[in-house]
């Protein structure tokens, strides 16, 4: 048989594909486009029309927002332990994301299985473990009052060192594996000539492992700072009614309260926020290191 | 000399010491929990005084947390294979499509994954409210099909984009129908992306919480929407072996999974 002929044959029994149109294969594509127009895109959308057109159209609920103390305490409190959140997750997790690329490999995947283990604990089941731990007569402050370093119990939760000890715990695997695959690439050699010029172990971390890691500490850092701009839960149950941040105070001025317009607006604060954040991180990083929860 | 964990000196020890204590940190709390779901002491004093099954005897006598176990476990599924099909025919469609902007619009499959979870949760309030079918198994598969279906698009492009489509067209050469090619040559070959597709996507609506608490009326609460209002009132330790339950349903499929892999590799 010729090749002409087998071409022909290819061509007869092949799936037909036509030439032209834009929108070639998009078929399978309908039901989840579908699917999040309808039910992610345009309740998002109606969600902003209600922060401008609720109670009456305007930005008055923008100014609400941003003109009254309260609120300003509540931007304030997230801006703060999604800061302090950032920075711990940093500091634990560079040193353990550095061990996981040098350790032996059994360690390693010792240390995988509890970091997935850990992500894939429900929320609630690691927030109400804390909620315990932290307690007035939690296991933390009676082990640290028998120790004698302190007489009164520690006021560890319903406060926002309380929120700030779970939501590092949360996110802490968030840091760890971008990091991990930063590190990772870098060339050993790089360390070897440091090593070679005379480079101290201290001055070979901080110019040449520490740079090198920079872009996967921004990378992970800026992930979970973003991520806990927005979280509910750990906050919610952790911060007590007094500290509240910015997703408790969604849910509570849309659940409670019905303030719809004033929700709505706040969600929509969120929301810029956050893709804000992640365009920067698409910018500068590409869209290699998202990922996550 | 950093990145080699012989030459590090002093220093491994004290990288040793921090994974170590960072893996307990991680460890602890779940360790904590299904110890504490044993334990005899109503105050979940640790280490408890002595042993029990009595926090899992009141769970499992109770009908409320019963129902919203059931709950779970039927919008789980549902969820689930919705979600695998959507995503199998998308993934479909973004791996072999020819038409422009697949890369923008697998982006916006992904989003409701990145976002923060409380703003689609409004949203979807919102809108349900309009619809009626807030508080409705409805509601529940929507709000969980959102987030599962990213999971389930990750996997299966992913394990399309990992097999030779030519394989397929050699079916169709050798006389079997497109369809049919499709269903016994590729869909056997991608079967551990299918497997994850739906691991990942019980496990999400499984483990779900903020859009639940939104999406559940008195009525209709799924485990962890039970567990989140009795967590409001008070600590009991039956919310430590309601969690027990929860955690070891995403431990067996996880390794499940695991399994699963490690099976196709060798």
């Amino acid at each position: 048989m010729s090749s002409h002929a087998v071409h022909s044959i290819t061509a007869a029994k092949l799936p037909r594909r036509r030439k032209a149109g834009g929108l070639r294969g998009f078929g399978g594509a309908m039901p989840a486009t579908f699917l999040v127009i309808l039910f992610f895109v345009v309740p998002v959308l109606a969600l902003l029309l209600r922060s401008v057109l609720e109670p009456a159209p305007g930005l008055q609920n923008y100014e609400t927002l941003l003109g009254s103390t309260t609120y300003l305490k509540v931007f304030a409190n997230t801006f703060i332990v999604s800061t302090l959140v950032t920075i711990c997750a940093l500091v634990i997790g560079f040193p353990v994301a550095w061990a996981l690329v040098i350790m032996p490999s059994t360690l390693t995947r010792i240390v995988f299985a509890i970091l997935l283990l850990s992500m894939w604990t429900n929320l609630l089941a690691r927030t109400y473990a804390w909620m315990v731990l932290l307690q007035r007569t939690g296991i933390i402050n009676k082990t640290l009052m028998q120790l004698g370093v302190i007489d009164q119990p520690l006021a560890l939760v319903n406060n926002l060192t309380g929120v700030t000890i779970g939501m590092t715990y949360i996110m802490l695997p968030f840091v760890i594996l971008p990091l991990y695959g930063v590190i990772r690439t870098i060339d050993r050699a790089v360390l070897r000539a440091a090593a070679l010029c005379g480079a101290t172990r201290w001055q070979a971390l901080t110019r040449v492992l520490l740079p090198l890691a920079a872009p996967g500490m921004a990378a992970g850092g800026l992930m979970v700072f973003v991520m806990s701009l927005g979280y509910f839960v750990t906050p919610a149950l952790l911060g007590g009614t007094s500290n509240m941040m910015l997703a408790e105070l969604i849910a509570q001025l849309v659940q409670s309260l019905v303030d719809w317009g004033l929700g709505s607006a706040a969600a929509f604060l969120l929301l810029v926020v956050t893709l804000a954040l992640y365009a920067v991180q698409l910018k500068i990083f590409g869209t290699r290191q998202m990922g996550g929860r | 000399m950093l990145l080699d964990f012989h030459r590090l000196g002093w220093w491994r020890w004290v990288l040793l010491a921090i994974v170590i204590a960072v893996s307990a940190f991680l460890l602890l709390p779940i360790i904590f929990i299904a110890t504490l779901s044993f334990g005899s002491s109503q105050w979940l004093i640790f280490p408890p005084p002595s042993w029990t099954t009595r926090w899992y005897g009141e769970l499992f006598a109770d009908p409320r947390w019963l129902a919203a176990a059931f709950n779970s476990l039927k919008i789980g599924l549902i969820v689930t294979v919705l979600s695998v099909l959507i995503g199998l025919a998308a993934s479909f469609s973004l791996v072999r499509g020819k038409f422009r902007g697949r890369e923008t619009l697998k982006a916006l499959f992904l989003t409701p994954m990145i976002l923060p979870v409380v703003v689609l949760a409004v949203a979807l309030y919102a809108f349900f409210l309009r619809l009626g079918i807030n508080g409705t198994v409805t509601g529940f598969v929507i709000a969980h099909l959102l987030v599962a279906l990213p999971f389930s698009i990750l996997a299966l492009t992913n394990a399309l984009e990992g097999f030779d489509k030519s394989v397929e067209d050699a079916a169709v050469l050798c006389g079997a129908h497109p369809l049919e090619a499709k269903l016994r040559v590729t869909l056997p070959a991608i079967a551990p992306g299918l497997f994850s597709a739906a691991i990942f996507s019980f496990l999400t609506s499984w483990d779900e919480v903020v859009l639940a608490i939104f999406m559940a009326s008195p009525t209709l609460q799924t485990l962890p929407v039970r567990i989140w209002s009795t967590l409001r009132q008070d600590l009991t330790p039956v919310i430590a072996s309601a969690s027990t339950v929860l955690v070891a349903v995403t431990i067996i499929l996880m390794l499940l999974v695991a399994l699963v892999r490690k099976g196709m590799k060798s």
